[in-house]
């Protein structure tokens, strides 16, 4: 079981639309993921990162070739297990934070526990969660009274409130300003290196390049790999 | 999702936007308050209804039928009445005979002077109609065919000439006291002396017919029927004897007796149609009261009525009645219905732009575990919520306005025959009704857009615009 990777792309393809407006967004992505990895995705805007990571945390879904995650098969697993495996393995970390307003900071944390049957110790888990990421104080707090960077480390506290096994971020730094997303950054080194959660990460920070173990550069929807990828990519904003 | 989860998010959610909330409720509030309000109306106008008409009871006649000027009508005889008696639907066969001469009531009540007429306007009924009312059947006897007669007496010393006062009175004629002629009349001629007569006419009003007997005595129930006599002037029917005059008294009130008029033991009217107006009349029913096993028989008597060419059904006004209240019934329910329905559409519309507007919130609740039933769950349980909340203010606005209408027919609409003192019958089952097509029309209109939220591909919903 440790021994199977955590990811495994065969040949994944993905386009938008129809007939002559088709974009094709992943061209046969191929890619193993072990476990405790942490991979930092980069390439230029529009070359199909974010694709590739919503295909891996079952938001969205391929067009073609094979998707396996977390021992789950995504051509022969339904919709409401691919929920469940979300809601208990898989994290989600965005660029825009994506905590919702009308909820307290807690709230935003144990979101998950709301759609998990028998859900124990939801807030004392939550308080932990919000802990972990610096921000105790902050529970009954609003979003909308926090600064960027808190609110990241509010959405991560919720992506790790269930303790999942694969983090998926998707430019977490990319509303922050440098200083914070350094933190953000640290942060993520400390939860693969301690916890051995295994991290994809979409980026254009060049420090994650540094922590990364591995670092994959996508170029028109398809993976140009490589551990000097940094150099190749010209890094501009999504 | 566990239940009580979802309930949570569905009244966290619910109470989050109280704009779309009331948009969203408003169009539910009023129809389903017009449907409450509506229903319980004709409800109560319905048991008005039946409380005048028994709905068990049809009346028989003879059809005219009349060829070249000559009246072919057929008549309702004691045969008749014995073939109906055949059939297996019917418990009862009563006839009743009308008084075929003119006549006229007299007497004074409340120290005025009043007078009636009473020819065609008084029924004979035999006893075992009213047997089964304690308050009437042992009064409403037929003294005269009892042999109740006697003794002797002068009709010069007025109320004193007879033995019983209260229930006897010294005929002109043969000079022997007799039993005053028992009368009963309807719930409508109570209802007609109160709302019209009484209050005009400075006279007090009837509630309880016992008890008012019992304040004044019997002696304020007396009157005289002056037989063959007519209040319509130059009136030239012909009467085979002479005038002459009986005492009566009002023993009580009954739904059998005639809706408009007097009702007497039968044996009177027959006696004295011989005496007025010939053998042929004396034999001769107006009609006869036909009381079914079970008023959903109706329809198989109604059948063999049909075939019977001597025979018809009387237009019953009640069943005129009962078929206009059920046409207005389908009318309102229908426009509450109307109304209810638009909501539910508006509903729909206002809960696809929610969906829309939410779609970055439904990608996030996916993104953290949520299935796709999950969010069509709750997209419907906050259109439930609607449904549910306005069911209770719809109900509760319905039975504030019923006050109002109460309160506005008590102070400004005068007293008329069965006036009620509330317009509204508020079964406790109307609520749950109303409460239940509620929530049933908003789950129906939130229904695609749920499904909508639910469909969405949670990349797409989260995707930055
Ligand atoms: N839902 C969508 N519908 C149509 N086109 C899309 C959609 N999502 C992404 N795309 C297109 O796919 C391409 C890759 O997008 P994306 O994966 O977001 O790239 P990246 O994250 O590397 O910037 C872009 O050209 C984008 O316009
Ligand atoms: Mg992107």
């Amino acid at each position: 079981m440790t021994r199977e990777p955590v990811i495994q792309l065969e040949q994944v393809r993905k386009s938008y639309g129809e007939g002559a407006g088709t974009t094709q967004v992943l061209r046969g992505v191929s890619l193993e993921v072990p476990r405790g990895e942490l991979i930092a995705l980069v390439g230029q805007s529009g070359s199909g990162k974010s694709t590739l990571l919503n295909i891996v945390g079952g938001l969205d879904k391929a067009d073609g070739g094979n998707v396996r995650v977390l021992g789950h098969d995504y051509r022969s697993t339904s919709e409401p297990e691919l929920a469940r495996l979300r809601n208990k393995k898989i994290g989600f970390v965005f660029q825009a934070f994506n905590l919702l307003d009308h909820l307290t900071c807690l709230g935003n944390v144990t979101l998950p526990a709301s759609f998990a049957a028998g859900a124990r110790d939801v807030v004392r888990r939550g308080q932990a969660a919000l802990g972990r990421v610096g921000l105790g104080d902050f529970a009954h707090r609003k979003p909308s009274e926090l600064s960027g960077g808190q609110k990241q480390r509010v959405a991560i506290a919720r992506a790790l409130f269930n303790e999942p096994e694969l983090l998926l971020c998707d430019e977490p730094t990319g509303n922050l300003d440098s200083a914070t997303g350094h933190e953000v950054i640290e942060f993520f080194r400390e939860l693969n290196e301690k916890d051995g959660v295994t991290l994809m990460i979409v980026t254009h920070e060049r420090r994650m390049s540094t922590i990364a173990r591995r670092v994959i550069t996508m170029r028109d929807g398809q993976i140009v790999e490589g551990d000097q990828a940094g150099d190749e990519d010209t890094g501009g904003p999504a | 999702m566990p239940a009580r989860n979802l309930w949570q998010m569905v009244l966290g959610n619910a109470v989050r936007s109280p704009r779309h909330f009331v948009f969203s409720a408003i169009g539910v509030v009023i129809g389903i308050g017009a449907f409450v309000f509506f229903l319980a109306g004709v409800l109560k106008v319905q048991g008005v209804l039946y409380s005048i008409f028994p709905l068990e009871e049809v009346e028989v006649i003879a059809p005219h039928t009349s060829i070249a000027g000559k009246n072919l009508s057929q008549k309702l005889t004691q045969e008749t009445v014995d073939l109906i008696k055949t059939r297996p639907e019917v418990r009862e066969a009563l006839p009743r005979m009308t008084l075929q001469f003119p006549a006229v009531g007299f007497g004074k009540f409340e120290g005025q002077d009043i007078r009636f007429e009473v020819g065609g306007f008084t029924d004979g009924i035999p006893h075992s109609v009213v047997a089964d009312d304690p308050k009437i059947a042992d009064r409403f006897l037929d003294g005269d065919a009892e042999g109740k007669i006697g003794p002797a007496c002068e009709p010069e010393r007025g109320k004193d000439a007879c033995p019983d006062r209260a229930w006897q009175y010294c005929d002109k004629v043969d000079r022997m006291c007799h039993m005053r002629v028992p009368v009963i009349v309807s719930p409508t001629v109570l209802e007609l002396y109160n709302t019209q007569v009484a209050e005009s006419h400075g006279l007090p009003h009837i509630g309880a017919m016992e008890q008012f007997i019992a304040e004044r005595g019997r002696e304020r129930m007396h009157f005289t029927i002056g037989l063959g006599d007519t209040m319509v002037a130059g009136s030239n029917v012909a009467v085979s004897a002479k005038h002459r005059e009986v005492g009566a008294i009002l023993i009580g009130i009954s739904r059998k007796a005639k809706r408009v008029g007097l009702t007497v033991p039968l044996g009177y009217v027959e006696r004295w149609n011989r005496e007025f107006a010939g053998e042929d009349k004396a034999k001769q029913f107006s009609s006869i009261i036909v009381t079914l096993r079970d008023k959903d028989r109706l329809a198989t008597f109604t059948t063999w009525l049909q075939e019977e060419p001597k025979l018809k059904l009387e237009d019953s006004l009640g069943e005129q009645f009962g078929t206009v209240v059920f046409v207005i019934t389908i009318v309102l329910l229908a426009i509450s219905f109307v109304i209810v329905g638009i909501s539910a559409i508006n509903i729909a519309h206002n809960f696809f732009m929610q969906v829309t507007e939410r779609r970055r919130e439904i990608g996030v609740l996916r993104a953290v575990g949520a299935s796709q039933r999950d969010v069509l769950m709750i997209v419907l349980g906050e259109a439930a919520v609607i449904g549910l909340v306005s069911g209770v203010l719809g109900s509760a606005a319905a039975f504030l306005g019923s006050l109002l209408v109460d309160w506005a027919s008590a102070a400004l609409v005068p007293a008329f025959p069965f006036k009620p003192r509330s317009w509204f019958d508020f079964e406790w089952w109307i609520f749950a009704l109303a409460v239940g097509f509620s929530v049933l029309f908003c789950v129906v209109g939130g229904w695609l857009p749920a499904r909508k939220a639910a469909q969405m591909e949670p990349a797409a919903a989260l995707a930055q615009t």
